[in-house]
């Protein structure tokens, strides 16, 4: 860990308007995923990758939460949510074609590098590029339900798959380091960064809550949150996750899909690679 | 004798002809038909027992078994479980001595069904939930202190 | 998309456990709406009676206590392959509900 962490430190100081110096290589990310991995794999002991999964639910530490969770799971309240994701799925569009039309990339290699517009997809914005080609509207908010249904429905269609993300291209590479250096710098007036809390306070509480490990995220999303239900909007997406934990350290959120949250998402899910997928997640 | 069935505009008029003439609307059992107006009113766990049993002494029982967290992850859906080895159970309820309503629910047991019981509750702070179970003239009781802190994370 | 949704799963102990998740907001009449300001109604599930072949075996009463979007589980003792279970919830509101199964 501390050797990503050195290196990062120092790409950070290049990169403040500057464009990053050394370009990243695909040795260089398969190390940084066996690094990253193989912290988790000893930190907790007996907890397989595929545990990662079910995320704080995983940690032995914490068997009563996973007793309460698994009550819960023997009929998950997002069922009747998944219900009506399937048929919002299934639904024509006005001109006769349906979603399994467009050309959306498998569930657990998201996000793509597209190297004709140097850019990422995500699914969330696949599905929006699919209803404006289609002459539908695209959903405005897409953290959140529907659009979090759609993607819920579709992923989990690819449950037990590994992340398999794709980061041979440079271009892809490049997105990787930028959401590499988001993920271990520190930021907000708490002045946290997201591996300070999910790499190094990994399965430590927080007030009365627990800190999930890195490991597993990306692998369950989106998230059907009790503490969101209450509020009338259980669902979210990892681009919403990423809002609400940005401002809980007191930073300023970015924006849903935007190239900071993208590149992130990029960099997290690299780092879960042969995590399987298991959407969608039910957590508090 | 037939014992006419209270439920508010549910079965389709066919069904309950049908059941009726075959005499399958007659449990041995009357449908519990009033929803415990009384228990649900009461303000503290003696006087909800007391109008779900009225002067049926109560007792401790280890022939019930109550399944749910120690500490609940969220208030607002806490799952219990509850099981009853008692033969004969009649009813199953479910009081959570501190919320401002502690009768929470409850279930009538017909033959057919067995002593079993699972819901989601609501608690609004760290409480025993007690189950009692009223079985062979007896009221039988269980309990299971739930902790319920305040989730810290989850912008 | 199904108000009411009912899982039945074999038991141990031979019978079977029906599970019936009801898509309600189980309001408490407490809350207030955050537009508004005004308190939302109290609006929650009250009976739940389920019957197994036409037979009423079990009637659940709830309350707003109950979570949202309650899940009720109830364990019918004397069931088979085939057999018909039905739930129908009634609300304080003189909503209802319900739903079937067959035991496969």
């Amino acid at each position: 860990m501390k050797n990503i962490l050195t290196a990062v430190l120092v790409a950070g100081a290049f990169v403040i308007g500057v464009p990053a110096a050394n370009a990243i290589s695909e040795a260089e990310i398969r190390k940084d995923i066996e690094e990253y991995q193989g912290y988790f794999l000893k930190r907790f002991p007996g907890v397989t990758l595929a545990d990662y999964s079910d995320g704080v639910n995983a940690l032995p530490q914490y068997a009563e939460r996973r007793a309460n969770w698994e009550l819960l799971m023997e009929f998950p309240p997002y069922e009747t949510e998944m219900d009506k994701a399937a048929e919002e799925w299934a639904k024509p569009f006005a001109n006769g074609k349906i979603f399994d039309d467009c050309n959306l990339a498998a569930g657990n290699v998201y996000p793509v590098y597209d190297a004709a517009t140097d850019d990422l997809r995500t699914l969330v914005g696949d599905i929006n590029v699919c209803l404006k080609a289609n002459g539908e509207k695209t959903i405005k908010n897409v953290k959140v339900g529907k659009m979090a249904r759609l993607v819920a429905h579709y992923r989990a269609q690819f449950n037990g798959q590994p992340m398999a993300v794709d980061y041979s291209h440079a271009g892809a590479q490049k997105w990787y380091e930028k959401g590499r250096q988001f993920y271990w710098a520190k930021r907000g007036q708490l002045n946290f960064s997201c591996a300070n809390c999910h790499v190094q306070n990994a399965g430590n509480k927080i007030r009365g809550d627990v800190l999930s490990p890195g490991l597993g995220h990306t692998s369950g999303f989106p998230v059907y949150r009790t503490k969101w239900a209450v509020a009338g909007k259980p669902w979210g997406t990892i681009h919403r996750r990423y809002g609400g934990c940005n401002k809980q350290v007191r930073a300023k959120p970015f924006k849903a899909q935007g190239a900071e949250y993208k590149a992130l998402e990029l960099y997290e899910a690299v780092m879960n690679t042969g995590v399987p997928l298991k959407v969608p997640s039910q957590r508090q | 004798m037939k014992r006419r069935v209270f439920l508010k505009g549910s079965f389709a008029a066919g069904t309950i002809a049908v059941a009726a003439t075959a005499g399958l609307l007659t449990p041995r059992r009357l449908l519990a038909a009033s929803w415990p107006e009384t228990a649900f009113g009461a303000k503290n766990e003696s006087d909800a027992v007391k109008a779900l049993f009225g002067d049926t002494p109560v007792v401790d029982s280890d022939a019930i078994s109550i399944k749910a967290p120690l500490q609940a992850e969220n208030g607002a859906v806490v799952p219990i479980k509850v099981w009853t080895s008692l033969s004969d159970a009649e009813s199953i309820a479910i009081v959570v001595e501190k919320n401002p309503a502690p009768w929470a629910t409850s279930v009538d047991i017909m033959p057919g069904a067995g002593g079993l019981y699972s819901t989601r509750i609501k608690m609004g702070q760290t409480s025993p939930v007690t189950c009692y179970v009223k079985a062979g003239g007896k009221v039988h009781k269980a309990a299971h202190v739930v902790k319920v802190t305040v989730g810290g994370c989850g912008g | 998309m199904a108000a009411t949704k009912m899982k039945i799963k074999k038991d141990k102990s031979g019978g079977h456990v029906v599970m019936v998740l009801v898509k309600h907001p189980m309001e408490t009449g407490n809350r207030k709406d955050k537009k508004t300001g005004k308190k939302v109604p109290a609006h929650f599930v009250k009976t739940m009676v389920f019957t197994h072949n036409g037979t009423a075996v079990a009637q659940a009463n709830l309350g707003p206590a109950v979570s949202k979007n309650p899940l009720t589980q109830i364990l019918l003792t004397n069931s088979n392959s085939g057999d018909t279970v039905s739930v129908q919830w009634t609300d304080n509101q003189g909503k209802t509900g319900g739903t079937e199964a067959t035991i496969k």
